[in-house]
């Protein structure tokens, strides 16, 4: 976080004495910029201030205000803290300048906020839906937005048994009545705007038809064995190579942050488990980090929690990588073998799990000021034994078997190059980025939890090929262990939550972003708090979502055997992605 | 032709038939239990003792699944391809000797269906037929995986099949024939392996490219193409190319026996004719088995290196292989 108190006399107020301002209200920092000033204030920020790594980009409806807000976290790439600008529209018709030219890491992100918010971002190259489908009637994240079976505007809701008698949405609203369709638009008569190519295939071939056509495009997805859930690439072959490359997604979309503005502040713990639901723990970390922001002194966390926590994530992505490589080499084609052979390992470290939390993989472990249980009797001892002795020894077996086999080396080497540039630009996180020999590092760059006192090496490699994001993954989990054999070692006795566990508690207003290396790369989570019970804004700054945005830069070129490991290669959850 | 020939040439098929049917049967079992094993898992165990009746089970489940046929399909050819990959399959066993003579009731009966004086002539054409059934099966299901499947098919065969006859040569040119016994009787002695390593070599990678088995099984590729050329197939016309597929293993296995390591002999060792199919088999199960290790451990080569393999490496290969063959063989006479 930027320390506020510097904000008044910081240099970029000089810079820009018009058109800047610091931002005033209260539990709020950064700066405002003005809409015509974005883009050359941005252009200032990235060449000369050395905010390189544009984080998030997301939208905040302040419907009390009539205002609509975009806020940005840049970071350098260097490390330290975030710089937050933030622009401010009218409600009605919201137009802001794209940043994409500036920062290209954007794209993605300016096509969610307006699909959700109805921002429109001018100047972007390719403004569409990106989550949702054009016969979708409004933006769901607007305040004033209503979903179909609409109960009421906040949790904990009524009885829906008052007086005895059962009282159901959708009875009021029968299924059939509740859809909506944009004004203009008949799902009949529909065909998609501007990629016609895109669904060119799925049409019947005329004897008219110009058949002599050289290029083909194929759907790689929705429901394709490679693409790691429902995902789709529309890919343009000529012959084997790719030629252009879209990846299309939102096939699993359920408005999670729209959910997450109902639910109070504690409900969206589990909530956050189904983001990327191979690395619950992590996700657990990166809202309650934001939420305890919020809460400031009111609460701290005990020694010992802050060491489960560091157990528990860096066992998290242990789990996450082993899963990875798994599936990268199943993609490769290795039938299963090395997949079933990382999953052995990875049952073992989900027991850990399921004793701490209860469950394997919906962990909702963490909490407010801790976490949720303390060690059962024996855990301990279990942890410390795969610490110790198996995990080293089986990551060193899984080594052997894979990093030199000349298949693997013939098809990974030089295969979906991202270099270190193109990587900050288009914020690429984790692992792509590190492997791209960008030693960028949350836990590093900008420490959180008690990172700051474990001795632990950024993994770094410097192709930014498949095979270089295969072997930062192995390099990963083996600095995990060495961090989980310090915290073992060191773990103290004592509390594990910060007073007694309550149900509801007060966030004092404010905004905060709270963001954790998570195993797919840097996971965040923007939470605005007016003082009530529910946030009324929660972003997810999703990594396997932005991660993708460098997806086709990575394909073009190559062959389409290429674009499925490449693909396994960014490591993807659709959970995360389509939220 | 007598009567009581044509009987036995009748029961011989039969038996040829059989053989290759179960042994597809149990072939998909074993293969789906050694992976199993390899892969730290149990694998199909409920049907049966050791789940010996699952391909039972397999089978009675693929007869009654519906039958789907895309509406843009170019059905004749779509119903035609299945046939057409596993008929080669099944008649390339004609020429595989799988024993001596044996007598039963005063009555000399040959192990081999027939004896042609080209047999390794046959067995290249007919190998050569199934990749017609594949690259038309992806042709007519009018579907852009399928497609893909089959022209990497037929472009994989047509470059793999060249390596392959080549290192058919050497064998031909020690036994001075070619026809399959002769080759087998050649080898009383000294298995071909010996001379010609090189020539075993070849012959197997290029047999696990011609069997589109991992990690050569381009055309099928899951990760890539779903299931390739067989994207639109269902129920029992997917089982026939499941079924070639299999049978075509136990094919090339048993070509390889009979090439290169003895065919039903073993060296020095007179065993009673009666004993050769054994002899035969053992030879055919170790190279099956091994060709399930290399799908459970080996990731897949990617398409153009694949091609470039086979026209870079294994075709000049099996060339100086010939040559040097024949040198040796004008030397020492």
């Amino acid at each position: 976080m930027t320390d506020t108190t510097l904000v008044a006399e910081h240099p970029l107020l000089e810079r820009f004495p018009e058109g800047v301002t610091p931002d005033e209200r209260k539990g709020y920092e950064g700066f405002i910029v003005a809409a015509d000033r974005l883009v050359e204030f941005a252009t200032a920020l990235r060449d000369e201030f050395g905010y390189d790594y544009l984080s998030s980009v997301t939208g905040v409806d302040y419907l009390p205000d009539g205002k609509m807000e975009v806020v940005y976290h840049a970071y350098k790439s260097t490390g330290g803290g975030a710089l937050v600008f933030k622009v401010q529209v009218p409600r009605e018709n919201p137009v802001v300048p794209s940043l994409v030219s500036v920062y290209p890491g954007a794209d993605f992100q300016e096509r969610e906020a307006w699909d959700l918010l109805g921002i429109r971002f001018e100047g972007h190259p390719n403004l569409k839906r990106i989550l949702m489908w054009e016969g979708f009637a409004g933006h769901p994240l607007r305040k004033d937005w209503k979903e179909a079976y609409f109960e009421e505007e906040k949790k904990p809701f009524g009885s829906r048994w008052p007086g005895g008698a059962v009282h159901r949405a959708e009875d009021e609203n029968p299924f059939g009545k509740n859809v909506v369709y944009p004004p203009d638009f008949d799902p009949e008569k529909w065909t998609p705007v501007g990629d016609e190519a895109l669904y060119a295939g799925l049409r019947e071939f005329k004897k008219d038809d110009d058949l002599k056509t050289e290029q083909v495009v194929v759907n790689l997805g929705p429901q394709h064995p490679s693409t790691h859930g429902v995902f789709r690439m529309v890919v343009t072959l000529d012959g084997e190579t790719v030629v252009r490359l879209e990846p299309v997604m939102g096939y699993l979309h359920r408005n999670h942050e729209k959910i997450g503005e109902r639910n109070t502040y504690l409900m969206n713990i589990p909530f956050t488990d189904r983001l990327d639901y191979l690395s619950s723990m992590s996700n657990n970390w990166g809202y309650v980090q934001a939420v305890e922001k919020l809460l400031g002194d009111k609460i701290q966390v005990p020694e010992r929690a802050e060491y489960l926590r560091v157990i528990m994530a860096e066992f998290t992505r242990i789990v996450n990588h082993i899963f990875a490589i798994g599936t990268l080499l199943n993609d490769l084609g290795a039938y299963f073998t090395p997949m079933l052979y990382a999953l052995e390992e990875r049952e073992l470290i989900l027991d850990i799990f399921e004793a701490v939390s209860g469950s394997r993989m919906m962990c909702n472990y963490f909490r407010f000021g801790g976490v949720a249980r303390d060690l059962p009797p024996g855990v301990y001892e279990k942890m410390r034994d795969l610490v110790f002795e198996r995990l080293p020894r089986k990551i060193d077996e899984l080594d052997r078997y894979l990093t030199e086999n000349e298949v693997v080396r013939a098809r990974c080497e030089g295969v979906g190059v991202l270099t270190p540039e193109e990587a900050i630009a288009f914020s690429a996180a984790g692992p792509v980025l590190r492997a791209s020999g960008v030693p960028y590092d949350v836990r590093r760059a900008d420490p959180y939890g008690i990172y700051d006192r474990f001795e632990f090496d950024v993994a770094v490699r410097y192709h930014g090929d498949v095979y270089d994001r295969y072997l930062i993954r192995l390099d990963e989990i083996r600095q995990s262990i060495r961090i989980l054999q310090q915290a073992l070692d060191q773990l103290p006795e004592g509390d594990v939550i910060f007073g007694s566990p309550k149900y509801s508690m007060r966030v004092p207003a404010g905004e905060a972003y709270g963001r954790v290396e998570g195993p797919k790369g840097e996971l965040g989570f923007y939470v605005v708090s007016d003082g009530s019970a529910n946030p009324w804004r929660y972003h997810v700054r999703a990594p396997s979502f932005i991660n993708l945005t460098a997806l086709s830069r990575m394909c073009e070129g190559d062959k389409v055997a290429d674009a499925i490991i490449i693909l396994g290669s960014i490591d993807i959850v659709l959970g995360e992605t389509d939220r | 032709m007598d009567t009581a020939l044509l009987i036995e040439w009748l029961i011989k098929s039969v038996i040829l038939l059989f053989f290759g049917l179960t042994g597809f049967a149990y072939l998909t079992l074993l293969e789906r239990r050694a992976l199993a094993r390899i892969q730290v898992r149990i694998g199909p165990n409920r049907a049966g003792p050791w789940g010996l009746l699952q391909p039972l089970a397999d089978g009675i489940k693929l007869i009654f699944k519906e039958e789907l046929i895309p509406p843009l399909a170019d059905k004749p050819l779509f119903i035609l391809s299945p046939i057409l990959t596993v008929l080669p399959a099944l008649i390339i066993w004609a020429v595989i000797p799988w024993g001596r003579q044996i007598v039963i009731a005063g009555r000399e009966i040959n192990l081999y269906l027939t004896d042609i004086n080209v047999g390794v002539l046959y067995l290249t054409a007919v190998a050569s037929i199934a990749v017609y059934g594949i690259t038309l099966a992806g042709w007519s299901s009018n579907n852009k995986y399928a497609l893909l499947g089959g022209l990497r098919s037929s472009a994989q065969m047509v470059s793999y099949e060249l390596a392959l006859g080549l290192a058919f040569l050497g064998p031909i040119m020690l036994a001075g024939s070619m026809s399959l016994v002769d080759i087998v009787e050649a080898q009383k002695n000294l298995w071909f392996v010996v001379p010609q390593f090189l020539g075993f070599i070849i012959f197997l990678l290029a047999g696990l490219a011609e069997v589109n088995r991992a990690p050569f099984d381009m055309p099928e590729a899951e990760q890539e193409l779903t299931a390739g050329y067989h994207t639109e197939y269902s129920g029992m016309k997917f089982a026939l190319f499941f079924m070639a597929e299999y049978i075509k293993m136990i094919a090339i296995s048993a070509i390889a026996a009979t090439l290169f390591l003895g065919g039903y002999r073993l060296p020095f060792i007179d065993l009673p004719p009666i004993l050769d199919p054994v002899v035969l088999f053992i030879k055919i199960f170790v190279l099956v088995f091994g060709m399930i290790w290399v799908r459970a451990t080996l990731p897949r080569l990617r398409y153009d290196r694949l091609m470039a393999l086979g026209w870079k490496v294994l075709l000049p290969l099996a060339l100086v292989n010939v040559f040097i063959t024949a040198v040796i063989m004008v030397f020492t006479g």
